[in-house]
């Protein structure tokens, strides 16, 4: 057999890709390397071999913007259509936006923290392959905020509590949780940013954040938002891979990586729990059209999906499932209802309302959590007594915040849902409180850069937020009337009903709520 | 009953988010503004940044360039994430076509030897000057303060990393398919004396620490580059028989074009600041002098080769293109000093 000599030796994919990507690089001689990559070598991770980066996707820049360009053409035309013709009316009812502006609110704002740290990567990574992927990801990101933003954009139009997102991010008590969450990782480096973020977020817990989101745009009528869920699904998936790509590459550099990652690991798994418990009430008590209940969810998404499946893989590298994943597993069936019991106590002091669950609601959170949800019932129904006589329950005081996760103290210990949880810590002489044993063994961990938290408790108490009183600061959360408060006769409620022309509308599916709104009134 | 539902008219009761109707009133936003307009945090940063703990995760003090505002600078072009994809759908779909167009007539076969070799030796090298150029804007778009600022920027990086394989392509192409022209030119950027006046000036752009002095430094560089190979040497390839080098060249000056439409307005701004403005143009005048004079030497072995190669007027063109970056800081307020 002869070869042909001269037959010019055509590319592979993978080294087509190469030839675009990674090839880029060379060996610098006029600087060192740690000059122009000052960030791979603080945080402890050993890197022996960059090349040994597996691309997990090979996507060119005219492949990206051609799909990407196309994906966005139907996405805002389902936008301009369900806006021209005014379907935000044909939602289930108007208390369902109250999860978008959570949504836009707590998320957007850190699809676009995202984006921005991404780009870090993009500039730190010392591989041409993982540097390229990260920028992907980086302008996915953008995408994301954006395509949020201008999917919530024509609510914001009708509705109360998306007007003013981006300060309240900034500023408000409980959207402390989410900034925290994701400044704490903006603020680490860029390994435990890919462990934190690409890893744990986009992979362990993704479907956990945005499956509650997006089924419940699709059972309550949110079409823009369903077709923007369906949209980024692509994005999403490249983002996972991304993750577990990238902790396989750290887990098999050294080692020595699998400690650090281990700590990660734990770390991010319980900070994103504890965020994900703002998911968690709005999956239970603030879809009008239920779908699924947060322990199903939980269930599915994570005792199945990863505890199952990931974790076994992980353990062949010596990676065992986070600490404190039992008392997670513990808490399914307690933490969405206490959850939405601290905001609903607290919802005057934010841009969402909140409600007693309907009747028709009780019954089918007690078909989901037979064993728990009857403790709770008995508190709601004692909170209509309440409104019956005139006295809707709002907490005027401010609440303890735990000093990780920034969630007022109102969790119970995981074993006894009678006990109230609380644990403290003394450092350099100063006493900080946590929710749990996972907030606290994060604070044990890194004191220093925990104890800087700006809590937004502790900085109302100082002054720093607008004065001394609560209309100081809520004016200076830059509230309006109808954002927070109860759902029930607010600005919000009074137009859907004026909007559907019959107030029938809403009494036919709240009847027993809507009962009790003439007695909070 | 439905139908009349949905014609009912409903009075908006805001046209636009508080932080947008803040600055420009209660009127409808563009899909720009309300992707833009304060997205980034602005303040109670909850963590010192490990990697720079004196200072916030998001700060202006990662450079000496600084806006008082921020969002007094708005891209021109108003590009949010979708119209930027699809412009650059576009780019590179035209590219494509181009080089497909080139291949299928066999046209890099049918090029002068010495426009082969100019492509070769002069442009492929430059895959690695845009590889750099997408690191040194990712910084600015993490580093930056302000949405407006650093979503520039972002795209900037993808569009380096865009016109890095757009030229690999080229090369691919050159090559039948093959990665071997990619390799010369590797080697000769690492290696060729030719090069190493311009990667010793690319390295130390990347080991700068302050996001704004690298991209200026960047964006000087590109300038001169950018005029004398895709349009000063487009000029002359069209006039020689080397149609196919401004085929290819065309993309690239198009989108210096598109380039130059924000990150001009971006010196507006920062040499118009009402607070750092005076402060501002010092910086520049003293990045943009160095650079000035660091590229007017690095590229003078680069432009002797292209004399080498074509009848170019390389050398002449680089003196006058460096004058011509000097006029136009000038008129921008910057000025610069000619080293002596
Ligand atoms: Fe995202
Ligand atoms: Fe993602
Ligand atoms: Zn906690």
């Amino acid at each position: 057999m002869t070869i042909a000599p001269k037959a010019p030796r055509k590319l592979s994919m993978k080294d087509r890709y190469s030839a675009l990507t990674r090839d880029l690089d060379w060996e610098p001689s006029y600087v060192s390397k740690e000059q122009i990559y000052p960030l791979t070598t603080f945080e402890g991770i050993t890197i022996h071999d960059w090349s040994k980066w597996e691309d997990p996707f090979r996507l060119t820049v005219d492949a990206y913007t051609k799909y990407q360009a196309e994906k966005d053409k139907r996405l805002y035309a389902v936008l301009d259509g369900f806006a021209q013709s005014q379907g935000h009316l044909s939602l289930t009812d108007a208390s369902y936006l109250n999860a978008m502006k959570l949504f836009i609110q707590g998320i957007a704002p850190n699809e676009y923290n995202a984006h921005r740290n991404f780009a870090m990567l993009a500039r730190h990574l010392e591989g041409g392959g993982p540097r390229f992927a990260a920028l992907c990801q980086c302008l996915d990101e953008m995408r994301h905020a954006q395509t949020e933003i201008h999917t919530l954009s024509n609510y914001n139009k009708y509705y109360g509590g998306f007007h003013n997102f981006s300060q309240q991010h900034d500023r408000v008590w409980y959207l402390s949780v989410p900034k925290s969450f994701f400044e704490d990782a903006l603020s680490a480096g860029p390994f435990e940013w890919l462990i934190a973020i690409g890893f744990s977020f986009e992979y362990l817990l993704t479907n956990l954040l945005f499956v509650p989101f997006m089924s419940g745009a699709s059972f309550n009528g949110d079409l823009p938002t369903m077709t923007f869920g369906f949209s980024a699904q692509s994005d999403e998936s490249r983002h996972m891979t991304l993750g577990l790509e990238a902790i396989k590459f750290l887990l098999e550099q050294d080692e020595k990586n699998v400690p650090i990652v281990q700590y990660w690991l734990d770390k991010w798994f319980w900070r994103g729990y504890r965020l994900l418990a703002l998911v968690a009430q709005m999956l239970d008590y603030m879809l009008p059209r239920e779908f699924m209940s947060w322990k199903e969810a939980f269930e599915l998404y994570f005792e199945e999906q990863m505890m199952k499946g990931l974790f076994e893989d992980l353990a062949y590298y010596g990676i065992r499932p986070p600490l404190h994943v039992d008392k997670a597993i513990q808490e399914k069936e307690h933490v969405s209802h206490q959850a939405y019991w601290i905001l609903y106590q607290f919802s005057h002091a934010a841009a969402f309302t909140t409600s007693v669950p309907t009747a028709q609601h009780m019954d089918w959170l007690e078909e989901q959590y037979p064993e728990t949800f009857p403790t709770y019932r008995k508190l709601w129904e004692k909170e209509q007594r309440n409104i019956d006589n005139g006295g809707r329950h709002f907490i005027r005081g401010l609440p303890q915040l735990c000093q990780v996760c920034q969630i007022p103290m109102g969790f119970t210990e995981a074993d006894d849902p009678f006990v109230q949880a609380q644990r403290e810590s003394i450092f350099e002489g100063e006493r900080y409180n946590f929710c749990s044993d996972g907030c606290q063994y994060i604070f044990e961990h890194e004191p220093v850069k925990f104890r800087r938290a700006w809590l937004p408790v502790h900085q109302i108490y100082q002054g720093n937020c607008g004065g001394p009183t609560l209309p100081d600061v809520l004016n200076w959360y830059g509230l309006e009337p109808g954002d927070g408060g109860e759902y029930l006769g607010s600005i919000d409620h009074q137009n859907w009903l004026k909007w559907h022309g019959d107030p029938a509308h809403v009494e036919n599916d709240h009847a027993p709520a809507a009962a009790g709104a003439e007695g909070g009134q | 009953m439905q139908i009349e539902l949905r014609t009912q008219v409903i009075e908006p009761r805001r046209k636009t988010f508080t932080h947008v109707s803040n600055r420009y009133g209660d009127r409808p936003a563009s899909r720009y503004e309300e992707g833009t307009i304060d997205l980034q945090g602005s303040e109670h940063f909850q963590y010192k940044p490990l990697w720079a703990p004196d200072k916030e995760i998001y700060s202006p003090d990662f450079s000496e360039l600084k806006l008082a505002d921020p969002y007094s600078y708005m891209d021109p072009r108003q590009y949010y994430y979708t119209p930027y994809v699809s412009a650059r759908a576009d780019l590179h779909e035209a590219f494509g076509a181009t080089l497909s167009y080139l291949d299928k007539r066999g046209m890099f076969d049918r090029l002068p030897e010495a426009w082969h070799g100019v492509l070769q030796n002069i442009v492929l090298p430059l895959r690695h000057y845009e590889g750099a150029a997408q690191m040194i804007s990712a910084a600015a778009a993490r580093y930056g303060w302000g949405t407006s600022i650093t979503q520039c920027f972002s795209y900037a990086s993808f569009d380096r990393i865009g016109n890095a394989q757009m030229l690999s392509r080229a090369g691919i192409s050159l090559g039948g398919g093959t990665a071997d022209p990619l390799a010369v030119a590797k080697t000769a950027w690492i290696e060729d004396p030719t090069w190493q006046g311009l990667r010793k000036h690319v390295e130390l752009t990347l080991a700068e620490q302050d996001w704004g002095k690298a991209i200026v430094a960047l964006d000087v560089t590109d300038r001169v580059i950018y005029q004398l190979l895709y349009t000063h040497l487009d000029d002359v390839a069209i006039g020689s028989g080397a149609g196919s080098y401004s085929l290819i060249a065309q993309h690239f000056s198009t989108w210096f074009v598109d380039q130059r439409k924000w990150f001009d307005a971006l010196y507006k701004a920062w040499a118009a600041d009402p607070e750092h403005g005076a402060a501002n143009v010092e910086t520049l005048s003293a990045v943009v002098s160095q650079t000035l004079a660091t590229v007017a030497e690095a590229l003078a072995p680069v432009m002797t080769a292209v004399d080498g190669l074509v009848d170019a007027g390389a050398v002449d063109a680089l003196a006058a293109t460096v004058d011509q970056t000097r006029s136009a800081y000038a008129a921008l307020g910057v000025a610069t000093e000619v080293a002596s």
